[in-house]
């Protein structure tokens, strides 16, 4: 055993409580539509809980390299990755991949809220069925827990038989969180969440992502570059299926270090 | 700089920037006539120089509104963001820059009962040079775009402090000499002082106008003398 040194506290210790640790890491990831390749060489490491933003021009390739991450791509035919996409170290890309249990890991929101056409509760209930068997009063008290991460709770606890899809849209989306978050995942994909949402409902949505990056590695694709400087800690640029630039967001934002990205988010592209 | 895909956003882009080089046009020709007032005791010119200081006042307010719009209205990034924000803080500057030439030309009036020495006038003026350059450098190479001019420039208010010392010696040996120079002198000092204080407005112009350039700050070590703060040696 290693002896204990009084208050000892070595460099390297140090070092390794400032560095975030590494939820997801990309190494030389390509991907491919049929024949057209849609990601050219990513390599790119996202830090633990934390928010990272993908932003770029529509087909630069930001909502594939997101619909990589939990291979949800492989519902579609003629496409495939290559490259390495590792989570905690192991390569979600790889054959043995238990695609079940990489999507409870990883949980996605999209543009259009998803609600299943049943009640609020079992919009919630439903995924947890799926991998876990509760009790009334387990299963109760796990769809109280993930409606209130969600800050949905007191808007739908005296409604939770009324359908999922009798609630408005920002509600809806709010809902599809609490199903993501309900079956306690790692990494939380948000592809435009706030795209088909008012500005109040935006709002109510980045102060739950705000809220959230405190116990999940949060990745966020928007076209609302306001909406990337806001609620990320650092930003991808990406254009032509090829990563440009990856930073802090603050240095995107105001002093970028490519041509391109500076172009970009001041409105100058061709 | 490619052009923005809103051509209307280039053009609330070059007003702010129009705005600011006719700032600093009128911040240069305020040093420049206010020194002159003050060493040839021309108080119609010193009233020109308060004028001028209304007129300043009202494009630092244009400016402001303008900068304040194009926020609102565009959420400017990157450079743009650096430019506007930038904007808002070297009017301020230039803003300080012309109340301070006011301040010297209000002044031409109480030197110039007492009338000035050669020698001292000749002093002031000297510095006064220093100051104008300054003034006239700084929206010029900003206009130009030229960091490392910029940068230089910053470096080279050293001089005007060093000046400035030389003639607050000069201004103590005046008084001591004879004590009926004491009213214009400390009115004099007080006039070397707001042009000293206009030097450190221009260096804070250079600091802000190189970052809207480049996006990096200065170091913020730079030279400095001022050696008339020292406590004098006991008796």
């Amino acid at each position: 055993m290693k002896p204990m040194l009084s208050n000892e506290i070595t460099t390297a210790d140090v070092v390794d409580a400032a560095a975030p640790k590494t939820k997801i890491e990309v190494k030389n990831l390509n991907f491919y539509y049929g024949e057209s390749k849609a990601l050219k060489d990513i390599t790119l490491s996202l830090p633990e809980r934390s928010v990272t933003a993908f932003i770029g021009p529509s087909g630069c390739g930001k909502s594939t390299l997101l619909r990589v991450f939990n291979r949800i791509y492989e519902l579609y035919p003629r496409q495939r990755a290559d490259g390495e996409v590792l989570l905690d170290g192991q390569n979600v890309l790889d054959r043995t991949q238990d695609l079940n249990l990489l999507r409870t890991k990883i949980g996605m929101v999209f543009q259009k809220p998803t609600p299943f056409p049943m009640s609020i509760y079992e919009n919630i209930a439903f995924g947890i069925r799926l991998y876990e068997k509760l009790g009334k009063t387990e299963m109760d008290e796990r769809v109280e827990q993930a409606l209130k991460r969600a800050a949905l709770w007191t808007e739908v606890k005296d409604k939770l038989d009324a359908s999922g899809t009798s609630l408005s849209g920002g509600q809806q989306q709010r809902l599809c969180i609490a199903r993501t978050v309900a079956v306690k995942p790692e990494v939380i994909l948000l592809d435009e969440p706030c795209s088909a949402l008012d500005p109040l409902s935006t709002a109510r949505i980045e102060e739950l992502i705000d809220e959230l990056q405190a116990d999940y590695t949060i990745v966020i694709v928007t076209h609302n570059m306001q909406q990337a400087a806001r609620v990320s800690a650092q930003t991808a640029f990406m254009y032509l299926g090829e990563l440009i630039e990856f930073d802090k967001t603050e240095k995107i934002f105001t002093s970028p270090r490519e041509k391109r990205t500076q172009d970009y988010i001041t409105g100058r592209f061709g | 700089m490619a052009e923005h895909t809103v051509a209307s956003f280039d053009e609330d882009l070059a007003q702010i920037g129009g705005l600011i080089r006719s700032m600093g046009d009128l911040a240069a020709s305020m040093v420049g006539a206010a020194t002159r007032a003050l060493i040839e005791a021309d108080a119609a010119l010193a009233q020109r120089v308060v004028s001028d200081d209304v007129l300043m006042d009202a494009r630092q307010r244009e400016l402001d509104n303008r900068a304040i719009t194009v926020i609102a209205k565009r959420q400017p990034m990157a450079d743009d963001l650096r430019a506007v924000v930038g904007a808002i803080r070297m009017a301020g500057d230039l803003e300080r820059i012309g109340d301070l030439a006011k301040n010297i030309a209000k002044r031409v009036g109480a030197v110039g009962q007492g009338g000035m020495p050669r020698e001292l006038a000749h002093s002031i003026d000297a510095m006064a040079q220093l100051v104008l350059i300054q003034v006239q450098g700084v929206a010029e190479e900003y206009a130009a775009g030229d960091g490392k001019a910029l940068a230089r420039l910053r470096d080279d208010d050293e001089r005007i402090d060093v000046k400035y010392t030389s003639v607050f010696r000069e201004l103590l040996t005046y008084m001591m000499e004879d004590p009926r120079n004491i009213t214009a002198c400390t009115h004099l000092l007080f006039c070397a002082k707001n042009l000293e204080r206009i030097g450190d407005h221009v260096t804070n112009i250079a600091e802000n106008a190189y970052y809207v350039l480049t996006g990096d700050q200065l170091p913020a070590a730079r030279p400095k003398t001022d050696e008339t703060a020292m406590p004098a040696p006991a008796a």
